[in-house]
């Protein structure tokens, strides 16, 4: 059945491939056909130059094993929206109801992404022909993991266009990015559309609105970040006066709360690290040094007196314990998913520690020092995505530094 | 015994078709050819005719630049064509062997006299004979040039790619011909001549572990443990204005063979290997120089569409059946051409195709043997993943920052990272495990001949 359904696929393909080669009448297309080509089928291509064997590995493998690695995100995300929906409309439950609800609410913000980006990359492979990346397939999914339930579609689709033409295809497409796309998409509607990305905007539910006479749906949903950022200078028992607002730590790692859809919990985000861990993926350095940095300073931070100290009010964050940080918001969805990704991350293996240790440390300083802004990640990856390169820089004069060290041990040919 | 440098970057590739210990002879059969193209770079004038007769050794053509450095014939016979190639350069001279035992001779040398002969006498036999060419230098992985004086000389008996001819094996019973070979090397350097083998296959002492008058050096770790460019790189290595000269267990042996005979040898022995030759023909062959690769081959390979590499496989020229045995040829590998399409191969758990990657299942499975072909096992995209390569390469370059230098053609930053230490062979693993299907060998290797055109 496999073996006739290969040939069947086989002899298709070659029917019509004329068409879109040179001469042929979709000959533009051919980036589509190509994209379906190989998806269904691995080329029949034979190597050329003069490494004549090829390990069994591809970027599709890899790409789609991210993809994988979201999967359990993206299972409580849809979980986690529902939950929320009928947790402020206050009706009760079950199971199925709650993941039909959240695949309702979570589902078309992801084919809505899938399908605009889909559309922009596409057309940019046929205009520049070139092929279509899978790196498409990680950036479609990322991006709307990280927005409120409660997006406005249209907006989904004006993120998603600007995360791929300005976030990466004006820089040449995947590869050639300076910033991640995904991440460029979410800051983009962050800063253009700020009152539907912060504030109560993190879950979905349903009220009856008397005025109107009828049921409607409405927005709300405090999250721990945007509470603390509430509490402004005033210094009590921080992680108590969390707790009393319904953000306990097993509340903070468990994830059933408001938030981005993917950020809440934790353990399908560690799932995904782990994934991408075992399999090579994912950097662990950067995913180590992003949570040393990021405890690092929030220990420090803990040593802060809080309230006004001189000229300078410091927020009650100062005093939150440092593993509340490590939790909230969306620090380790970024830190696993948007840091990691090879292409706006540092190159180097000493860079990688450095780029992904500074990420932690901006995070928390966001967090606490700036009380525009609850949360960090976003701003600090990006912010480092920018220093990538000059940290490499350096970490390569290093490199050149030590090689010249080692050759100078040994002499010069005579004459 | 123990290695005196253990490596850890690299990769044993676990491939199917590695050769067995067996030499056995194939009678020459049809015509000889010389090929100058083969060295590449280099200009000959021809100083025969069609139809001219030549004894073995005979002189057939010199080298534009240098006079007194001769190519000569393997066989006695009749020059039957002379091909050329573009602008006119020399491609191919075909001889028809004849009867005639008639051979050029040269001076005898016994191999304790080669320790007291001069460094001069020695060049001028080596280029008169075109045996020179053997000997190759570093940095560009060029003939080596006689007038300057190499810092030291590396003799490599080691052969981790799959897959190289096994220097034990060559060497078996050639005691004399190793020692006058190596003895005549160390009168080519005031350094050290340095003799680099394996460990593990040095257990049971043989003729290449009892070499005199050399520094012999064990090593052990994964390829590329056996390329050339990391012995140096531990032992001595290449600086800016450098020369280091090396050669291969195998062109010692033929350069002692000319010095204790005093005559060109007319054989030489080439491995055949890969599961594209039929198992029980996986060896090792005694072949006539530039005997054709169809008789060589003759009943060897497989029913299939095959490939046939001269080199190994990680790293080597495809050639076609019509070429011959190369002076350069020490073995070759053949492939069956892998044009098989896989459905939704790109994400099916194998655990039939080889990886180094975890993320494929194959990666799993240890002590296995793959079947390899020339398939690429994926398309062509663009770099993505980074800090993968390095682990891939011993000597302390970063390929990354290297392979972006060699990009933006900026030579300056790839010589300061490290490029004249390499030869594109030893990139060779990188593109072998890169997920983009990138060619790093081809991207160093057209940067060097950009240096080596420019200077530096």
């Amino acid at each position: 059945m496999n073996k006739n359904l290969k040939e069947t696929i086989e002899s298709k393909h070659k029917e019509i491939e004329p068409l879109f080669h040179k001469g042929g009448k979709f000959e533009k297309f051919y980036p589509l056909f190509e994209a379906q080509d190989t998806f269904a089928l691995t080329p029949p291509d034979v190597t050329k130059g003069n490494t004549h064997v090829r390990d069994a590995v591809d970027l599709k493998r890899v790409m789609f094993t991210v993809v994988i690695a979201l999967l359990p995100c993206l299972l409580w995300g849809i979980f986690n929206a529902g939950y929320n929906y009928y947790h402020y409309s206050g009706i009760e439950a079950n199971t199925f109801m709650v993941l039909f609800r959240g695949a309702l609410i979570v589902m078309p913000i992801v084919l809505t992404s899938y399908i605009v980006g889909g559309i922009w990359e596409v057309t940019f492979a046929v205009v520049r022909k070139h092929e279509i990346n899978e790196g498409f397939l990680v950036t479609g999914l990322l991006f709307p993991l990280t927005l409120p339930p409660t997006i406005a579609l249209w907006q989904v689709a004006v993120g998603i266009t600007f995360g791929v033409v300005i976030g990466k295809e004006i820089f040449g497409g995947t590869g050639f990015n300076i910033l991640n796309p995904a991440l460029t998409a979410r800051a983009y509607l962050f800063f253009a559309h700020a009152k539907d990305m912060t504030g109560d905007v993190w879950a979905k539910f349903r009220y009856f609105d008397p005025e109107v006479g009828k049921y409607v749906d409405g927005k709300t949903g405090a999250t721990p970040l945007g509470l603390g950022a509430s509490y402004g200078g005033q210094g009590a028992d921080v992680a108590e006066r969390l707790s009393s607002d319904g953000f306990s730590l097993a509340t903070i790692f468990g994830g059933l709360m408001p938030g981005s859809i993917a950020e809440t919990a934790a353990i399908p985000i560690l799932l995904g690290a782990a994934i991408l861990i075992v399999t090579g993926v994912g950097s662990w350095k950067i995913m180590a040094g992003g949570v040393a940095g990021l405890l690092g300073t929030a220990i420090l931070m803990n040593f802060l007196p809080s309230g006004v100290v001189g000229d300078v009010t410091l927020t009650t964050w100062t005093q939150v314990p440092f593993i509340y940080h490590l939790f909230m918001g969306s620090f380790l969805f970024g830190i696993v998913f948007m840091a990691t990704d090879p292409v706006s991350a540092a190159q180097t293996d000493l860079g990688k520690w450095i780029y992904g240790v500074l990420i932690g440390v901006v995070t928390v300083l966001v967090r606490v020092t700036n009380p525009g802004f609850p949360e960090g990640v976003m701003l600090a990856i990006i912010f480092m995505n920018v220093m990538a390169p000059i940290i490499d820089y350096y970490v390569v004069r290093g490199h050149i530094a030590k090689r010249n060290a080692y050759l100078r041990k040994f002499s010069y040919a005579k004459g | 015994m123990t290695a005196d440098f253990k490596i850890k970057n690299g990769l044993d590739i676990p491939m199917e078709g590695a050769p067995s210990d067996h030499v056995r002879s194939v009678p020459l059969k049809g015509t000889v050819s010389v090929f100058p193209s083969e060295y590449k770079r280099v200009k000959f004038k021809m100083l025969v005719e069609e139809g001219d007769t030549v004894k073995q050794g005979g002189v057939l053509a010199r080298r534009k630049d240098q006079e007194d450095f001769l190519l000569r014939s393997p066989v006695a016979g009749k020059i039957l064509e002379i091909k050329l190639g573009d602008r006119r350069s020399l491609q191919e001279v075909v001889i028809e062997p004849g009867d005639s035992n008639e051979r050029e001779t040269f001076s005898k040398y016994t191999v304790d006299g080669l320790l007291k002969t001069s460094r001069a006498e020695l060049l001028a036999l080596l280029k008169d004979t075109g045996m020179m060419a053997l000997i190759r230098q570093r940095p560009f992985n060029v003939i080596a040039d006689a007038s300057v004086a190499p810092k030291s000389i590396f003799v490599n008996g080691m052969n981790t790619a799959p897959f190289r001819p096994d220097a034990h094996v060559l060497a078996r019973g050639k005691n004399e011909e190793l020692q006058a070979g190596l003895n005549a090397l160390t009168r080519l350097t005031d350094g050290p001549v340095h003799l680099c083998l394996s460990a593990a296959k040095s257990v049971t002492p043989d003729v290449l572990t009892k070499a005199s008058n050399v520094q012999v050096n064990y090593f052990d770790g994964p390829h590329p443990s056996g390329n050339t460019s990391t012995h140096i790189h531990l032992l001595d290595p290449v600086l800016p204005g450098d020369s280091v000269w090396t050669l291969r267990v195998s062109d010692v042996l033929r350069i002692g063979e000319l010095l204790l005979n005093g005559a060109i040898p007319a054989t030489q022995t080439v491995m055949i290997a890969g599961n594209g030759v039929k198992p029980e023909l996986r060896g090792y062959v005694t072949v006539t120089t530039g005997m054709s690769l169809a008789s060589v081959l003759d009943g060897a390979l497989i029913e299939e569409e095959t490939r046939v590499i001269r080199g190994d496989a990680l790293y080597g020229d495809k050639v076609d059946l019509k070429g011959g045995v190369n002076f350069y040829d020490q073995g070759f590998v053949v492939l069956p051409e892998d044009r098989e399409r896989h459905l939704l191969g790109w994400y099916a758990p194998t655990t039939e195709m080889f990886s180094a990657h975890k993320v494929v299942p194959s990666a799993w499975v240890k002590g296995k043997k793959f079947s390899f072909g020339t398939n690429t096992r994926g398309s062509k995209r663009a770099l993505v993943l980074t800090g993968i390569y390095d682990k891939y390469v011993p000597l302390d370059i970063m390929v990354d920052p290297l392979s972006r230098a060699c990009i933006s053609k900026d030579t300056d930053d790839a010589i300061a990272l490290g490029i004249l230490e390499t030869d594109p062979e030893d990139f060779a693993l990188c593109t072998f495990v890169c997920p983009s299907k990138t060619d790093f060998g081809a991207i160093v290797a057209e940067t060097l001949s950009l240096i080596q055109e420019e200077g530096f």
